[in-house]
């Protein structure tokens, strides 16, 4: 570990034997093409690999003791063999999240996923109160039929997640999709975050990501429904988790303390300690986010061995270590001894570099360009 | 039960996580229950074939500073184990 002047690197979480659960791209088919979605920079051409191949990798997952899958894509409802996949994953012991558009759960489905008793929970986005501000991004008639996938997934007793990403087109009816969701819809809670700078949203950054004045009002929204609803919303990213980190950073500079505890390093991403992903090529990657680091591939190269020893994993474990004060661009930062540098995605999507700090998450640069901290405090 | 010889039960997941740490993970119930180096020791030994005489000897060969009451001890934290669902005896015909 480093010393410098900031103080003594985090300790380094410790490493498991093997991850502890497994991001897995089931497909690259979508029947959306929602304008900021990070998985998508152009129209899928990769084929789909067979309910045999994830059956194969599944059986060797089960002997590295994981107990979580995530499937994600593309669409993962759009796969016809989605049950044998499924089948699968309860017959190798573990669990499964599902990440949806919900626009293509249907009871026989539903009512497959009710009776395996393993599911965690099935994500559907919902960025809308009303069908025209979900659909401005995501395609004509996708809010109703999404609405209708969580219904479906309720009326099977089947728990149900929602992810809202605020935009352009959303940011000033977060009040009614709060209202919507929780008690319209009767969800026990749901996340928010805030499309990143990846995949379609590159293409259509002006329309989809917030000015600094729609940033400063997402905040002071969120914040008034976290006062409503309490713990019913979260957010490990976007507007949400900002306003909160950024007011605990800016309290801790006030108070004149030195530092926060194991901040001041690019810190911002602990995924890498206890899961791993997968392409829907069979790919394994650090991370779906982090796409273009494969580190090998299903079925031929031993996950455990790629999880405990493969170079490019370490180095992204590493960039713990590596301080704020290294870079140019925090040079001369109030908050450097406050800040996480944030996604590393994020910043390789925006620089090209993943061992550099998010400039997307960065508050100084928010602050420069007009922003100002969100009014209200949590609580 | 089959001459009193535990065996866990298999869809229940040991994940050996660290040196000094490990879990036992039911997916069933997403429930997970913390183990020791000594309780991986007795989980390994219940497998159908060993009685509680036998793990006591595992644990007495394998283990420093063995106290007096081991039998209980193992005797309790399999009751526990069976209690929790984690294993169980085969049921004879």
């Amino acid at each position: 570990m480093t010393q410098t002047a900031e103080g003594r690197a985090p300790e380094r979480p410790r490493v498991m034997g093997t991850p502890k659960s497994v991001d897995i791209d089931i497909t690259d088919r979508c029947n959306l093409r929602c304008r900021y979605c990070y998985f998508f920079t152009s129209s899928a051409d990769v084929k789909d690999l067979s309910a045999a191949e994830w059956q194969k990798f599944f059986e060797e997952l089960n002997r590295c003791a994981v107990t979580e899958v995530c499937l994600a894509g593309g669409e993962p409802f759009i796969r016809e063999d989605l049950q044998e996949i499924l089948a699968g994953i309860v017959r190798n012991r573990m669990r499964f999240n599902i990440l949806s558009n919900g626009t293509l759960i249907t009871d026989g489905i539903v009512e497959y996923i009710a009776s395996t008793g393993r599911c965690n929970y099935v994500q559907v986005s919902i960025d809308g109160s009303i069908p025209i501000t979900h659909d401005s991004f995501r395609g004509q008639g996708s809010f109703a039929q999404a609405v209708e996938g969580i219904r479906c997934l309720q009326r099977h007793k089947v728990p149900v997640a929602v992810r809202v990403t605020i935009h352009r087109q959303n940011v000033r009816d977060l009040e009614n999709i709060a209202a919507l969701l929780l008690e319209e819809i009767g969800l026990p809670a749901f996340s928010t975050n805030s499309a990143g700078y990846m995949g379609l949203c590159q293409k259509n950054t002006e329309q989809v990501q917030l000015t600094t004045e729609e940033r400063h009002l997402a905040m002071n929204t969120m914040l008034r429904l976290i006062r409503k609803y309490g713990n019913r919303i979260s957010a490990a990213a976007g507007p949400l988790a900002e306003a909160q980190g950024w007011l605990e950073m800016d309290r801790a500079r006030r108070e004149g303390k030195e530092s926060l505890p194991d901040r001041g390093f690019l810190v911002g991403c602990g995924c890498t300690f206890s899961k791993i992903a997968v392409r829907a090529d069979g790919v394994i990657v650090p991370c779906n986010m982090l796409s273009h680091i494969e580190l090998g591939r299903i079925n031929q190269d031993s996950l455990a061995d790629i999880w405990q020893n493969h170079p490019a994993l370490w180095k992204v474990r590493e960039r713990r270590a590596i301080p704020l004060s290294r870079f140019d661009f925090c040079r001369g930062c109030p908050y450097l001894n406050f800040c996480t540098g944030n996604c590393p995605a994020l910043a390789y999507n925006t620089l090209g570099e993943v061992d550099h700090p998010s400039p997307d998450a960065c508050l100084r640069k928010y602050l420069e360009e007009g922003g100002k901290l969100p009014e209200e405090e949590v609580g | 039960m089959a001459d009193d010889k535990p065996q866990v039960n298999p869809s229940v997941i040991l994940r050996e996580e660290f040196d000094d740490w490990a879990v036992l993970f039911d997916p069933d119930t997403a429930e997970g229950y913390a183990l020791n180096p000594v309780g991986v020791l007795i989980w390994k030994q219940l497998d159908g074939s060993h009685s509680l005489d036998d793990v006591v000897a595992a644990v007495k060969e394998n283990c420093e500073e063995v106290p007096a009451e081991v039998a209980d001890h193992c005797r309790e934290f399999i009751a526990d184990l069976v209690k929790q669902g984690l294993a169980g005896y085969e049921v004879s015909k």
